[in-house]
């Protein structure tokens, strides 16, 4: 089993990217009116791994499968500020106003552009994966899982190619809070909007259709100490997670495949009760 | 696969009731859950009806109702796997959970207090939690601690295949050996303003206000939508040797899981079923059977114009010249669509339907579709021995899944 390629999108403070534009990658340019900032990150940074791998969609299908870990729900205040502002009484949340006036400000389309298995629809419908899937959430911790359930598929041959990654869409109001109460310590005005995406193929499909192995995954495992989350949720690496939720891990995996002729290891806890650990060896 | 995995205890909380025995009952009698939203006032929403859990103890006090359901769900299946046993469930650094959980919504009157002037924000950490939105793994935290699950959570995203995703993933990490046991299933509430209204504006959901226990129509003609609804439910799966060995008795084997994406359109699924089709085959291929072992499947059935016919063609390529007699039946007719929960709370009305040698009905299935021409079991409860059940759940988004159960005793 190898790495092929990575991809990845960040936007925020010192960023790679200033913009994230899926459409080069949208097989019917329309679909981007369902898409949420969610969307467009899985979509670029899917795209720039495939893109990287070689690998076209009729390569795909069936035997291609997508093990995605989405960040927590993300919603633009500008999206529901109209919605709120049409349900409200000297101040006060007015249930009838909302189910009467309200509810019509809202963008029709608004639901496609948050729910959390979207991502992964877009991947799918716009680079013809159609094996097997997790769609998990909402951090590292769950990456993990997913690197270990696309291990298996490849390791048992269900499927020959694997994109596995993390999506987060943290600069908005509702992630803003969740991370205020989850993870305290970290500089709320540090987080990026970002999504990395690793190509993880069986050594004799990648060779056989002409590719290149980057790397390869030596090892990983994530464990995890139970916890009441009302007591307090447990510290976590402060740098884990803090900057890229659900990208970090496969972000950190991209950043190992530019250092060639070495070995890279990655452990530390995260805040939701996860150990993790993975170790990469890249080629000279 | 090193291990086969069997069912040891189950636990709902439904529509329909809160004990298997009853929503089993309840199922078998053709009743419908279904009846107008009281959970709030929905006013000038177009859809005023949904299924919604009666029982308060099921409800408890929890402001997330999903997170109560998952509570109650999950203490009453570990009661039972537990008092089916002689000795009790076995070694907890090698257990965990894998639940499908609903969207975290936030709510809309704490978000007009978060904007007022003089704002204070809550201080305490369980206050916090619960303000604006209740994240949606905090309850599986919840439940690993309670029941000391120390191998790592796994929670499911999947939309309207969450449920059985989390079954699947389940028994894929203890017929692998990764895991010794699981507490697996689903949990959903969307009847809030925020979900209700969501769903409206999709024009997915039925409209029959005047008529609730007849408004959920899988294969009907005269469908419209879905109706939502809310519940939960939790099954202990182990290890079939480990099960026997605490002399457990045992409710069914799961046999085999499959999962596909459809990669075709976000507002339908691919309209010829091959998505779904391929997690069916997949699922059987990894039970070891073949399209003939089946005996009844338990359908997604949402009774939305487009899922039925979709879903009508994929089983008859599965099941070929058989498709016409093999019962095929609707759990959302009853009791509406549990979205993130369906797929556990649909697996459960398998399980004991199956034990029970009988299939439930397909509730107000009256005007035939010509695209819908399979046995849905329209009238009523029917006798009828099964050795094998497949449940299948289809996500919005084109995320299809399907799981294999076996009769305890006769399965193949």
């Amino acid at each position: 089993m190898v790495l092929s390629a990575a991809g990845r999108v960040g936007l925020g403070p010192g960023a790679p990217d200033v913009e994230c534009d899926p459409t080069p990658w949208l097989k019917v340019r329309k679909s981007r009116k369902y898409m949420g900032r969610q969307d467009d990150l899985a979509v670029t940074a899917a795209g720039r791994a495939l893109e990287a791998a070689g690998l076209r969609a009729e390569q795909l299908g069936p035997r291609a499968g997508l093990y995605l870990s989405i960040a927590w729900l993300g919603f633009e205040l500008e999206d529901i500020v109209p919605v709120l502002d049409a349900s409200v009484t000297e101040g006060r949340f007015d249930l009838d106003r909302f189910t009467r006036q309200g509810m019509r400000k809202a963008h029709p389309l608004l639901t496609f552009r948050c729910l959390p298995n979207m991502p992964a629809y877009h991947i799918s419908a716009n680079f013809n994966i159609q094996g097997g899937y997790l769609t998990t959430y909402p951090g590292t911790g769950q990456f993990l899982q997913c690197l270990e359930e696309a291990s298996l598929a490849l390791e048992s041959g269900e499927i020959d190619a694997a994109l596995v990654g993390g999506v987060a869409f943290q600069r908005n109001f509702l992630t803003a809070w969740q991370r205020a109460r989850v993870q305290p310590a970290a500089d709320p005005s540090g987080a990026w909007d970002a999504a990395a995406v690793l190509v993880l193929e069986r050594e004799d499909a990648c060779l056989a259709r002409g590719g290149r192995a980057l790397g390869r995954l030596l090892a990983h495992d994530v464990t995890y100490a139970p916890f009441d989350p009302d007591e307090g949720f447990p510290q976590g690496d402060p740098d884990l997670g803090a900057r890229l939720g659900a990208a970090e891990g496969p972000w950190r995996i991209a950043e190992f495949l530019q250092q060639p002729g070495a070995v890279h290891t990655h452990r530390g806890p995260t805040v939701d009760g996860f150990t993790v650990s993975f170790t990469v060896e890249v080629p000279p | 696969m090193t291990h086969r995995v069997v069912v040891t205890g189950m636990g709902v909380a439904t529509p329909l009731g809160c004990t298997v025995q009853g929503f089993r009952d309840a199922l078998l009698a053709g009743r419908s859950g279904v009846g107008p939203l009281t959970v709030f006032d929905p006013g000038g929403l177009a859809t005023r009806i949904a299924a919604e859990v009666k029982d308060p103890d099921a409800l408890g006090l929890h402001t997330d109702r999903k997170a109560s359901l998952a509570r109650w769900a999950a203490a009453r299946a570990w009661e039972d796997a537990t008092a089916r046993g002689s000795e009790p469930l076995g070694d907890r650094a090698l257990a965990g959970a894998s639940f499908g959980i609903g969207l975290e919504l936030f709510t809309m009157g704490d978000l007009a207090r978060s904007r007022a002037p003089g704002f204070v924000p809550p201080d305490t950490t369980r206050d916090k939690l619960r303000f604006l939105q209740v994240p949606s793994d905090l309850v599986l935290h919840v439940l690993c601690k309670t029941y000391g699950l120390r191998a790592p959570p796994l929670l499911h995203v999947s939309a309207c295949a969450a449920g059985t995703d989390a079954l699947g993933a389940a028994w894929r990490m203890i017929a692998t050996g990764r895991r010794r046991w699981m507490l697996a299933g689903g949990s959903d509430s969307m009847i809030n303003p925020l979900g209700v209204a969501g769903f409206c504006t999709l024009n997915a959901m039925s409209t029959r206000n005047d008529d609730p226990p007849r408004a959920s129509r899988p294969f009907d003609r005269t469908r419209d939508g879905f109706v939502l609804g809310e519940g939960a439910a939790a099954l202990v799966l182990e290890r079939r040797e480990d099960a026997l060995a605490r002399g457990a008795a045992v409710y069914a084997e799961l046999a085999g899981y499959g999962n596909s994406l459809d990669a075709h359109a976000i507002t339908e699924p691919e309209p010829e079923g091959r998505g779904a089709l391929l997690a069916m085959r997949k699922a059987l291929r990894a039970a070891g059977l073949s399209p003939d072992d089946i005996d009844c499947v338990n359908a997604h059935g949402t009774g939305t114009p487009k899922n039925d016919p979709a879903e009508t063609l994929a089983l008859k390529a599965l099941l070929g010249a058989r498709a016409p007699r093999v019962p095929v039946c609707a759990t959302k007719s009853m009791i509406g669509h549990l979205i993130s929960a369906a797929g556990a709370v649909e697996a459960v009305a398998a399980i004991a339907c199956m034990n029970k040698g009988m299939v439930h009905p397909t509730i107000n299935l009256r005007e035939a579709d010509p695209q819908c021409d399979l046995d849905y079991v329209p009238d009523g409860a029917r006798a009828h021995p099964q050795r094998a059940v497949l449940s299948s759940s289809y996500g919005f988004g084109g995320q299809n899944a399907a799981v294999v159960l076996l009769h305890p005793e006769r399965g193949p």
